[in-house]
């Protein structure tokens, strides 16, 4: 364990040294937070009852995990693979399993991070409170979290080259992003990209969170078995399929 | 009881059409300095590979203290160093934190301090190791192949691109720990490192062993009147000679 937490001290410490995480993680989410509250903040949205300052608090909650998701950890184990660190690594006693939990747990602390300061930000400026249970909330956070991060840790495993990897992330993460309610509210889409955006594994993770927040505990079986069946199926695939190089 | 630390028997390895190792035998004995030498492209970077199982022969065998690594890869590391040709780096990683990492993977490292003061690299500790220098780096990779305290350790080019003093201080480190009772595969292009350094060498072309002994036996066989000369014989280019 000490020796685990010897490895993650120094990635983590890399991690913290890339501009697109400070950028993308941290600041993007509160500048869109900051914006759609100060627009709208005290209007209802549409179909769902929740205003918009509840709606987008929830949504960009998640926006940490999709960019950890869907670009920190594709990018950072792709790259590690393509430039032969892998190579090298495979050339110790490290285990696969030691090096993608170390990845993700550097990753799921940037998304941590990430929804600490909005949640600050939106309770301390904008004075959120959270209708439903908090701890409630922070578990289907997290396992929104693990869910999502078993499709990044698959396409690493599954994307040979940096190229395909690119592709990959974008055709994943520009559509989560913008489509399944993380950035702009889901509110506004018109019913067809709504019924979409509600299929995208993101989606299924956002709308659960927003029911949580607001107390309403009923139809949550769905969902939750739905991550859970994404992090069991794309975990399994991560590890199987992992190359070195 | 005196089992070879590294046995490679009958190896054979194809690229397409192009046979790059070619039923290749020998073995290296517990304490000693082996060094494959070969031209650019004889297949030494590729035998290495398959010794230590990032590539799957297509015949043959080669064990490392009697296991196959790819299928005993944990066991293996854990007490065998190596050192890659180009070994790279994570972006923005420094000298220590590359120490702090490598040192994390095996069950009783060595002191990392000790080794960068050995290859004069302590200086440089915080520096970024994609600011190094190509020599400083190189060494950086003979460190990390030894963090781990191995038995065996495997260095592949190990002083290209180092200046004649960074080669004198590398040998110095090498040679002390020979007498510790660390094996040594190298390869090398220098064969003046060869005849320094080592117990017995194994010249290849194509793929295909053409002389192995000690340094004076290959010699000898050659009629030649070092290493130098030895190598040019048997690769073929007397005319140069």
């Amino acid at each position: 364990m000490k020796r685990f937490l010897s490895m993650y001290r120094v990635e983590q410490k890399l991690f913290f040294r890339s501009p697109d995480v400070i950028l993308f993680c941290l600041a993007m989410p509160l500048v869109v937070f900051v914006l759609i509250t100060m627009i709208a903040g005290g209007k209802v949205a549409s179909s769902s009852g929740l205003t918009y300052l509840q709606s987008a608090y929830v949504s960009l909650s998640t926006v940490g995990i999709c960019c950890s998701a869907f670009m920190s950890i594709p990018i950072t184990i792709v790259e590690c693979r393509s430039q032969g660190v892998l190579r090298r690594m495979y050339c110790s006693p490290c285990s696969p399993a030691r090096l993608l939990a170390c990845d993700t747990i550097c990753s799921g602390v940037i998304a941590a991070l990430s929804t600490l300061i909005l949640t600050v930000a939106a309770v301390v400026v904008f004075g959120y409170r959270m209708p439903g249970n908090v701890f409630a909330y922070m578990a289907v956070w997290l396992l929104t979290m693990i869910s999502m991060f078993s499709i990044g840790l698959m396409v690493a495993s599954l994307c040979r080259t940096t190229k395909s990897m690119n592709v990959v992330t974008s055709l994943l993460y520009f559509p989560m992003l913008l489509f399944s309610g993380a950035t702009i509210p889901a509110e506004v889409f018109p019913g067809g990209l709504r019924a979409v955006s509600k299929l995208m594994p993101l989606g299924v993770g956002i709308d659960l969170l927003k029911s949580v927040s607001v107390g309403c505990y009923d139809k949550l079986t769905l969902p939750v078995i739905t991550l859970i069946a994404i992090t069991v199926i794309c975990g399994t695939v991560a590890v199987k399929t992992f190359r070195w190089e | 009881m005196n089992e070879p630390s590294i046995s490679v028997k009958n190896l054979t390895k194809s690229f397409g059409d192009r046979r790059v190792v070619d039923d290749l035998s020998f073995d290296v004995r517990k304490g000693e300095v082996f060094a494959l030498l070969g031209h650019n492209g004889a297949g030494k970077s590729t035998t290495i590979d398959l010794i230590l199982g990032l590539k799957t022969p297509d015949g043959g065998t080669a064990k490392i203290l009697g296991m196959d690594a790819a299928k005993h890869r944990k066991q293996v590391f854990e007490r065998v160093g190596v050192q890659l040709q180009h070994t790279q780096y994570q972006t923005s990683i420094t000298v220590e934190e590359a120490c702090i990492e490598y040192a994390s993977l095996y069950a009783s490292p060595a002191d990392y301090h000790k080794l960068l003061d050995g290859f004069g690299l302590a200086p440089l500790r915080k520096s970024l190791v994609s600011k190094l220098s190509g020599g400083e780096r190189q060494k950086l990779s003979v460190v990390l192949a030894l963090i781990g305290n191995p038995e065996i350790v495997f260095l592949d080019e190990l002083t290209t691109g180092l200046d004649v003093v960074a080669r004198r201080e590398v040998w110095r480190t090498l040679k002390q720990l020979k007498e510790q009772g660390l094996t040594i595969f190298l390869t090398t292009h220098y064969m003046e490192e060869a005849e320094a350094l080592c117990d017995r060498v194994c010249i290849i072309k194509s793929g295909k062993k053409v002389a192995e002994g000690t340094v004076d036996e290959v010699v000898a066989a050659s009629g030649g009147k070092d290493l130098e000369e030895a190598y040019l014989f048997f690769m073929g280019e007397e005319e140069l000679l």
